[in-house]
């Protein structure tokens, strides 16, 4: 579904380059629940910009679905984005003054689908994230852990190939961010997107079937679980 | 997707609020001023038009080359086939008058016919009869201090202030001492009947009025007057005056061809919009320019502040702008519907404007301002009660602008947002 070709991604600042990422080739299966660990500066957040079609490599190939990302225009990235590409971020980012109903809402109305159309399928994500007490709720009143389930299901509601998350469990206790991975666990079977993290959480890593380890823009392991549950 | 971002400006407090009332004070204050401004200046032209010059005006080249000095001798005549052809060839849309403008010196009698006071005046006479379009266009009933309008031969109305000089009641006979048509004496009694406010200080102190019949009696003038004004409805704008003229000049010029019995020899009567005569056209000019300056500065202070919004709205929606580009927002469509918002306040913001804004002109319109003491010296022609005018007009010179700087206070403070580079999303959004 998604392709790394010999990616890399150098930042010049001032008059020094700056390498985020080098060379590094993956591909990501649909139906992926995996991450991307490493220390700060490692190149975690600056793979996903180019996973998810907000930054172009300086060399090598981003395919999505057999598509150039790099060699795409702004608009036509965003489109990629509008329709197959759910985003959670670390802080949930729900728009304040909108309802937890018209947060999910609201991806879909960007893809021009209409209210009465959608509320269905809004209302049984809600309920899927166990939130339909909550739907005409504000942020506000809604505790950290309940936020992030609002921003996984209006990461989700479009039905996207991929979901990016970047560091989704950093603001959450531990019974949260359990129960965040569950969920987003469950949603990964139940609707067959991709889900890769970035993420420093060790926690996180017990619910992962694929980590991959970036240290100074470079792939040092790639692992997937095997039949024990193991990372090898 | 409309409905869910009016559903965000009406929540959002913040997103909402100063911007309304930047607009809607904005556009309040422009309509007000414009308002008044039009007022005052229509006011001024009506006041002109109706004492002195009319919309349009048909008088003696001649007469109009020296009529500082009231030259009656170069008066038009053939009054009654000058009316006529006018009724005939400028249509029902503007009402001619005949008028004799007239100076002469009014003496006040004691009870033995001795002179007790006696003073120069300007006079006009016109129609007085009551069924006179005259009466109600310089409203004379509603101006009547004391007494009554005349009812009979030789009756007279003067300025309850030359009145008071004069210690003159209704009911008083006085003489007025002239000079006739042909340059001989002309004398004759006349009764006050009435006292006049004209709200004018210059007339109130110096001018008055006697029924055209009189006029033509007294100063031996026959079938002549000095000029015939014209008046179009008030739907004409002052700005319309010259093309109407330019419709009636060349049957003018047929007619001066062929001149009606009672013309004499060396009649050449000429026509003159308001805006040819005491220096009205650039005076205008100077309205119209003083207005369009108002109007840009107004707009250029409302671009500014609303640009000032928009840019803290900008920062209050930071993470709701980057949020949208990163679902699948383009940048121009983001800008697009900023700038959708921006117009929906606005439009919220200028009706509430134009109710406040003509709220107000509408009370300046009725009630107006008394400003008579302080034009009590200037011996222009202006009226003591400056009023507005509620006009479409002002409504759109207010809500234009007012709209116009909602969206461009949001186009440039938009820049931001195409500056904003997608690849810096997710470590924006960390907080």
């Amino acid at each position: 579904m998604l392709e790394l070709k010999q990616v890399s991604k150098t930042y010049r600042v001032g008059n020094q380059d700056f390498p985020a990422l080098k060379n590094i080739s993956l591909t990501i299966e649909e139906n992926a629940f995996m991450s991307f660990v490493g220390p700060s500066g490692s190149g975690k957040t600056t793979l996903l910009n180019l996973m998810g079609g907000l930054d172009r490599p300086t060399s090598g190939q981003v395919l999505f679905d057999g598509a150039q990302l790099e060699s795409m225009n702004r608009s036509e990235l965003a489109q990629i984005r509008k329709q197959h590409i759910g985003f959670i971020f670390q802080s949930h980012n729900l728009l304040p003054v909108y309802s937890v109903y018209e947060n999910v809402l609201f991806p879909l109305l960007l893809n021009h689908l209409k209210e009465q159309d959608a509320r269905e399928r809004v209302m049984a994500l809600v309920e899927k994230v166990g939130l339909t007490e909550q739907a005409n709720k504000k942020p506000a009143e809604l505790s950290g852990g309940q936020c992030q389930r609002v921003a996984i299901a209006r990461a989700l509601i479009k039905r996207p190939k991929l979901v990016l998350a970047d560091e989704p469990t950093a603001n959450l206790d531990t019974e949260n961010s359990f129960r965040i991975l569950e969920l987003m666990q469950d949603l990964n079977e139940q609707y067959g997107a991709a889900f890769v993290f970035s993420t420093h959480d060790q926690r996180v890593t017990q619910f992962i079937n694929r980590e991959v380890r970036l240290e100074d823009g470079a792939v040092l392991w790639d692992k997937a679980k095997n039949g024990n549950g193991e990372l090898e | 997707m409309i409905r869910w971002l009016i559903q965000g400006i009406v929540r959002d407090k913040t997103r909402f609020l100063f911007p309304f009332i930047v607009v809607g004070v904005g556009v309040a204050l422009m309509i007000t001023m414009l308002g008044f401004m039009d007022g005052i200046f229509m006011s001024m032209v009506e006041t002109t038009s109706i004492l002195d010059t009319g919309h349009l005006r048909l008088v003696n080249k001649a007469y109009y080359d020296e009529e500082h000095l009231n030259p009656m001798d170069r008066a038009l005549g053939g009054q009654k086939a000058t009316g006529k052809w006018l009724e005939e060839h400028s249509g029902t849309s503007i009402q001619w008058l005949p008028r004799i403008r007239w100076g002469a010196i009014l003496d006040v009698p004691d009870e033995q016919g001795e002179t007790l006071s006696q003073t120069p005046i300007q006079g006009m006479a016109m129609d007085l009869s009551s069924a006179s379009p005259e009466i109600e266009r310089l409203k004379l009933q509603k101006s009547l201090v004391q007494g009554s309008l005349p009812q009979h031969r030789f009756e007279m109305l003067i300025g309850y202030q030359l009145a008071e000089t004069l210690d003159l009641q209704p009911g008083d006979s006085v003489t007025l001492i002239g000079q006739s048509f042909d340059g001989g004496l002309a004398s004759d009694n006349y009764k006050v009947t009435g006292l006049i406010r004209f709200g004018v200080f210059a007339m109130d102190k110096k001018m008055a009025l006697i029924d055209l019949k009189d006029a033509q009696d007294t100063f031996y003038m026959e079938d002549m007057v000095t000029e015939w004004l014209g008046f179009f409805p008030s739907r004409v704008a002052f700005q319309d005056y010259g093309r109407r003229k330019m419709e009636l000049e060349p049957e003018l010029k047929a007619l001066k061809s062929q001149p009606p019995a009672g013309w004499y020899v060396d009649d050449d009567p000429i026509l003159l919009t308001i805006l040819e005569q005491r220096n009205m056209d650039e005076m205008a000019k100077m309205f119209l320019l003083i207005r369009g300056i108002l109007l840009v500065i107004f707009t250029f202070l409302m671009v500014l502040v609303l640009w000032n919004a928009a840019l803290l709205n900008g920062i209050h929606r930071y993470g709701e702008m980057g949020l949208r580009l990163a679902l699948g927002e383009t940048h121009i469509r983001l800008v697009g519907l900023a700038v959708f918002e921006a117009l929906v306040i606005g439009c919220a913001g200028a009706l509430a404007g134009s109710l406040l804004g003509g709220g107000l002109v509408w009370y300046l319109q009725e009630v107006g301002v008394d400003m008579g003491d302080a034009f009590a010296q200037s011996g222009m022609m202006l009226t003591d009660v400056m009023r507005g005018r509620l006009s479409l007009e002002g409504f759109v010179y207010g809500i234009v602008p007012g709209l116009a700087a909602s969206a461009l206070g949001t186009l440039c403070a938009s820049f931001a947002i195409f500056k904003r580079s997608e690849a810096n999303l997710f470590r924006e959004m960390e907080v």
